[in-house]
């Protein structure tokens, strides 16, 4: 094992790990409280609504009308929110085996799913309405963004009533899908000695974490990545820098007008791991005056991105409620400024920079 | 596109502008000596204060020169013939920035044509008339290399495809012609930033094209268990074997091979590694730099904070070192010199100096003699 070599910045990195025992402690206790308050919570609800939704759309498939249609909308809303606080935490067990593009395949830039799902529902793709068989096809076939295609999309209407069984069939084996994965990944984090046991314990033995610093670098990177992805991949993919460069066919969940429940979820998600790790709690008593300002705007965010209602196309034509959007961005980066310079600054990490780029 | 100029600045202003400090030391006809005698290095970099540039250091890894980027920087290459440097704009940027290391001559800003974005990295043709880039055909979601007339102020003269996507550092060979280049196999585009659109499909690929037809010469890809080990940086030893370095885009808790050897007309070989080495990766290696005089070519893994160095004739590890944010290396005497996220610069016998102010970027390159 290579011996760490520790930065300059002593002081607050000998909060996680860079003096013995009670430091390294810490950095544990951070992780754990991440875990049990946030992940573990977040993934388990999600395999809940999951479940949920698969009960729906069977249940729509053996009985169809406009309520058991409507009961799977809702049910693939709440599962949509429940995924976009939890796929935040878009490493480990949700990394194993293309789990993350298998629950979500976006952006679809060259409609490579919507074509698949089309595909699939002119041919009565035989294979396509069977959970294990599916689980093995296109990623793009298997997730939220096929199932809403078959819930929303273009004869979608149809699932009231008796004609297209195939589609319906296709859904519910989409939904199972993503039970499964919701429930595996659910079960992996619960495990005592899984994923969780890696990252709670940082130390020379770990594979993945070597040290506290480390272990804190991926909590904090959360923060950093996932604003930076709500902002320049959910949000700016279809909010133009003007009116004219919008373009709302590409905003995430336009079928399901999902898409501000979606950022809300994200936004929510990252208050909750934020709040639960009581990262806020390791700043030096002068500096913690920014736990509370990153909770403030991130409760404002998720109200402005809740307050986005209505199909995407009608928010961005109309520019009060185009400004909500623009005002959501702004929050995203004056967060991205408070916990990537600011609060990385004052735990002396210097994530962000060459470490977190992917160059 | 915005061109970015920066004045022409005489001597005296270059040496007020280079710092107090560094007039304190270093007499005009030290600096002259240092440009006519010494090798100096090149890395871009980003200061704390947020802004961006490109800086050219002493042997010493003291600033000699340094020029203002619009953004962030990514790797720098070099020009002998007319002694000039390019910078390209990190991945999605639009601008590379052709600059002398005096200041006596502004800056020239290359902007990428509409549709196409560079990837950071460029290498000139050995006269020094032609320069490549490595860039992104992002709405077909295609790897081309642009080619630029540097006689023509750097205008744009046509492409050739990198027979993958995502295309990252190249390089020319040692006949002169043969450009290799590492295809990342990551598609991106600009739309979404930096986002990374097909982590579950990508198929990454070393290539060898002709740089006068533009006909690919070999291809060759990983096993499809490792589709997701990006081929990104590249050097050569001396023996004119392609040593590359790989990112891993699989689970974290996978611990694939990350360096590997590309001979021509053989499959890759990765290379193995102790597993302690390996785990000291992170599955990210984001620079890779040949010595061939010391037979050695080093890996450095800002994410996880060490380099080690590798014997080329042996294949073997000879050395690890444990960095806070390493990630810039070239070749210094019997050693790498080696730069850091926190600003540190290492000399290859080993004196560190720090300059606090500075983030340098992911690359250096070691330029011999200039003036």
């Amino acid at each position: 094992m290579l011996k760490r070599f520790l930065p300059v910045l002593v002081l607050p990195l000998a909060l996680f790990g860079a003096s013995p025992a009670s430091a390294s402690v810490q950095a544990s206790e951070i992780i754990q409280r991440a875990i049990d308050g946030f992940v573990r919570p977040a993934y388990a609800s999600l395999h809940d609504h999951a479940g949920r939704l698969a009960i729906s759309v069977k249940a729509l498939c053996d009985a169809p009308s406009q309520a058991a249609l409507d009961a799977a909308h809702a049910e693939y809303s709440a599962t949509v929110e429940a995924w976009s606080s939890a796929e935040i935490i878009g490493f480990g067990p949700i990394k194993e085996n293309n789990r993350l593009e298998r629950m979500l395949y976006w952006p679809d830039r060259k409609s490579i799913g919507l074509k698949q799902v089309q595909a699939a529902l002119a041919d009565k793709d035989p294979t396509a309405t069977g959970p294990a068989q599916l689980a093995g096809k296109s990623v793009a076939m298997q997730g939220l963004g096929a199932l809403e295609f078959v819930l929303y999309g273009d004869g979608a209407e149809t699932l009231a009533g008796k004609d297209d069984p195939y589609r319906c069939a296709y859904g519910a084996a989409v939904a199972k899908n993503i039970e499964t994965m919701a429930a595996d990944v659910d079960a992996a984090w619960k495990a005592p000695d899984g994923f969780a046991a890696l990252w709670a314990n940082p130390g020379p033995d770990n594979a993945l974490y070597r040290d506290g610093t480390e272990a804190v670098t991926e909590l904090v990177g959360v923060f950093i990545n996932e604003l930076e992805m709500v902002r320049d991949v959910r949000l700016k993919g279809f909010l133009g820098a003007k009116p004219e460069a919008d373009k709302p066919r590409l905003a995430i969940y336009w079928r399901s007008q999902n898409t501000g429940l979606s950022l809300a979820g994200n936004l929510a998600g990252i208050d909750a791991l934020f709040e639960a790790s009581k990262l806020g709690d390791a700043l030096p008593e002068d500096s913690r005056w920014m736990a509370e300002s990153i909770h403030i705007q991130l409760t404002n965010g998720v109200a402005t991105a809740k307050s986005i209602q209505g199909p995407i196309d009608k928010v961005l034509a109309d520019p009060a409620e185009r400004s909500k959007l623009e005002h959501f961005a702004l929050i995203t980066s004056s967060l991205s400024g408070l916990i990537g310079t600011r609060l990385t600054a004052e735990f002396g990490l210097t994530a962000g920079f060459s470490s977190l780029d992917g160059d | 596109m915005v061109a970015i100029r920066t004045p022409l600045i005489d001597r005296r202003d270059f040496l007020k502008a280079a710092g107090a400090g560094f007039v304190a030391t270093m007499a005009p006809r030290a600096w002259a000596n240092t440009l006519s005698t010494d090798a100096v290095f090149a890395t871009a970099f980003v200061k704390r204060d947020g802004s961006f540039g490109a800086a050219v250091l002493s042997e010493a890894g003291k600033v000699l020169h340094a020029i203002d980027l619009p953004d962030r920087g990514h790797d720098v290459t070099f020009d002998p013939v007319s002694k000039r440097s390019v910078v390209f704009a990190r991945q999605p940027g639009t601008f590379a920035v052709v600059f002398d290391h005096t200041g006596r001559e502004a800056p020239l800003t290359i902007a990428s044509i509409t549709g196409r974005h560079f990837f950071g990295h460029g290498v000139f043709s050995a006269d020094g008339g032609l320069l490549y880039a490595t860039e992104n055909d992002f709405d077909n979601a295609a790897g081309v290399v642009g080619i630029y007339d540097a006689c023509a102020k750097f205008s744009r003269i046509g492409e050739f495809p990198t027979y993958g996507v995502g295309p990252h550092e190249l390089l020319l060979l040692g006949d002169g012609r043969t450009i290799a280049i590492a295809n990342g196999g990551i598609e991106t585009h600009p739309d979404y930033g930096r986002a990374e659109l097909n982590i579950a499909t990508m198929k990454p690929s070393y290539v060898l094209v002709d740089r006068i037809t533009g006909d690919l010469i070999e291809k060759h890809e990983l096993p499809p268990a490792l589709h997701q080990l990006s081929i990104r940086h590249t050097d050569a030893d001396s023996t004119g074997t392609i040593w590359f370095g790989g990112q891993y885009r699989g689970p974290g808790t996978d611990r694939p091979l990350l360096v590997g050897r590309a001979t021509r007309g053989k499959d890759l070989a990765l290379l193995d590694m102790p597993q302690d080495v390996l785990s000291g990766f992170r599955n990210y290696i984001g620079s890779v730099a040949a010595n061939p005089a010391a037979g050695t070519v080093a890996v450095s893994s800002p994410e996880g904070n060490s380099l080690a160095v590798i014997d080329t004739a042996a294949g073997k590890v000879v050395a690890t070192k444990a960095l806070v944010e390493v990630c810039g290396l070239a070749p210094d005497g019997p050693g790498f010199m080696a730069t850091t996220g926190a600003g540190d610069i290492i000399e290859g016998r080993g004196a560190t100096r720090s300059e606090p102010d500075y983030v340098w970027d992911n690359h250096m390159l070691r330029i011999e003699a200039v003036a």
